[in-house]
């Protein structure tokens, strides 16, 4: 669960400040941490055998991904700070681990757990790291930066299809509940990055 | 907020009023949460109920299961969390998504209640229900929950309270944002994938029924309450004068105050389930609470008998003679 005074502060914070480098910085280093994890995720799993139509949506998550790691690389004026990469890193390094081991040999290919698993934290990151409710009201609906963030946020929830249709129709064999626990467990894993980001972002 | 557990899934609730008193229960709609019911929760517990309101699954800060969340859990998750409360029997009032629960609820469990309040829902979805909620689902997968949460707005509301509420509505929908996620949304809207109207179950609810509906709305319009109406026997239909969708949230004194009345008539045994139609009085202090309804409550407009005046004899005697 994502605290919603954590978002009410990090607002504070960027309404009083504007979108400084270091603000844009500490953003696009946790969502490209998010992205690129789910991009090499899609990257590689759409060999995976006997996905028939359903390879054209992983194919299309991992170029939508790029696109949105691309485009924020682009906007963001980016702060000269290395502190800023070294706190990013330690902050994400709970999703970096959990997609590291995704990933392990043989790989989500060869793998339908990591397979499921890698979908199930792909849908968490989608669907619980959300950065419009921090953008302020006084923000300029047209710097790039927010259009950037805007259009990403509105990306993920199309993208998010994929994961919710997958879930859904995939492991049918393993019980309901057993799971939706295992979707829970990656939810509350990027709850708890998000949260702690939301912390950082706050912060002076 | 106290949390217990319906198989895996946490159920926030929040429970207030003494003990041992007769206890409502309210169920909110899509996008709203437990906290909606609060100002209900002040009316009614110095009025000497206990009020419970929680998070349906889905919602809130209540669990939102990911990959299926089938519509009739609801209705056996109410009934899990009355046991776990110790409350053998309670007044359940509904507005919306909640209706359709309560509906449900009233068909399977309807020994655990005293009464129903069925405010601004459907008992199945008719052809302009089922294309509405395609176009929203449609909005919320193709263009996301912001999009969603603006649709509703003026699909809920009046332009009366939308232009008196015009600066606060993005920190509400910011508010509405954060506490609820898309794919929640979704499951709840999907689950009407397989659902079955209740309508042909309808003959099933016995107890008091007091079904609301607002004068405009569209959403939700009349014929969807009047199959309501017609199917449940001691029911009666009460409309909320000038109100749209949301009138819970529009118009609380206005609602606080027929449930009340209801209520009333409820415990004292003078309710009179006769499926009769009848108005809600604007002002909740006047005298005269439920109006009776002239003319036909199905139509919004209203066609006087025609008067045969000389004028018009006149004219068609003109008439006939220039046939001639």
């Amino acid at each position: 669960m994502i605290d919603s005074a954590r978002f009410d502060q990090a607002r504070d914070r960027i309404a009083a400040a504007g979108f400084t480098p270091e603000i844009q910085s500490k953003i696009t280093l946790l969502l490209s941490a998010a992205k690129n994890g789910n991009l090499m995720f899609h990257a590689n799993l759409q060999w995976m055998p006997g996905l028939g139509v359903v390879q054209q949506f992983i194919i299309s998550q991992s170029a939508r991904e790029l696109e949105a790691v691309t485009l924020l690389a682009r906007t963001t004026q980016w702060s000269s700070d290395p502190a800023l990469a070294l706190t990013a890193s330690r902050i994400v390094a709970p999703l970096v681990t959990a997609w590291s081991q995704i990933m392990l040999p043989p790989g989500p290919v060869f793998n339908p757990q990591a397979a499921y698993r890698g979908i199930s934290l792909g849908h968490a990151q989608l669907a619980r790291i959300r950065l419009l409710p921090v953008i302020p009201e006084n923000a300029d609906p047209l710097d790039p930066f927010v259009v950037a963030l805007t259009r990403i946020e509105q990306e993920n929830g199309r993208m998010l299809q994929t994961q919710i249709r997958l879930l859904k129709s995939i492991g049918e064999d393993v019980p309901l509940e057993e799971r939706e626990a295992l979707v829970e467990q990656d939810q509350e894993l990027v709850d708890g990055v998000f949260n702690e980001f939301l912390t950082w972002l706050a912060a002076p | 907020m106290p949390t217990t557990q319906y198989g895996h899934h946490q159920v926030h609730y929040e429970l207030t009023g003494e003990a041992g008193r007769p206890v409502i229960t309210f169920l909110n709609g899509l996008t709203q949460n437990a906290n909606l019911w609060t100002s209900y929760a002040d009316y009614f517990v110095p009025r000497g109920y206990r009020v419970l309101a929680y998070d349906m699954l889905g919602q809130g800060r209540s669990s939102k299961p990911v990959i299926d969340i089938p519509l009739a859990a609801h209705a056996d998750m109410l009934d899990q969390l009355l046991t776990e409360l110790a409350i053998d029997r309670t007044h359940l009032a509904s507005i919306s998504f909640g209706g359709i629960i309560a509906l449900d609820f009233a068909i399977r469990y309807g020994r655990r209640l005293h009464s129903l309040v069925a405010m601004s829902t459907f008992a199945e979805l008719t052809p302009q229900l089922e294309f509405l909620g395609a176009v929203m689902t449609q909005g919320l997968t193709d263009v996301g929950l912001p999009y969603l949460q603006s649709m509703l707005y003026p699909m809920n509301m009046s332009s009366q309270w939308i232009a008196a509420n015009r600066e606060r509505i993005p920190a509400m929908k910011r508010a509405g944002y954060i506490g609820n996620d898309g794919y929640a949304m979704q499951n709840l809207m999907e689950s009407f994938v397989k659902f079955k109207p209740l309508t042909p179950e309808l003959h099933k609810i016995k107890v008091p029924t007091l079904i609301m509906n607002g004068e405009f709305d569209f959403f939700t319009p009349r014929e969807c309450h009047e199959l309501i109406r017609k199917e449940v026997t001691n029911s009666r239909l009460l409309i909320i004068q000038r109100a749209y969708h949301a009138f819970t949230l529009e118009m609380p004194a206005v609602t606080m105050r027929q449930i009340e009345i209801f209520l009333e008539q409820v415990s004292s045994g003078s309710w009179k389930g006769d499926q009769s139609v009848w108005i809600a009085a604007d002002d909740p202090a006047a005298a005269e609470q439920w109006l009776p309804c002239a003319g036909d409550w199905r139509r919004a407009v209203q066609i006087a008998t025609p008067v045969k005046t000389r004028a018009t004899a006149a004219s068609k005697t003109t008439t006939r003679k220039k046939k001639s």
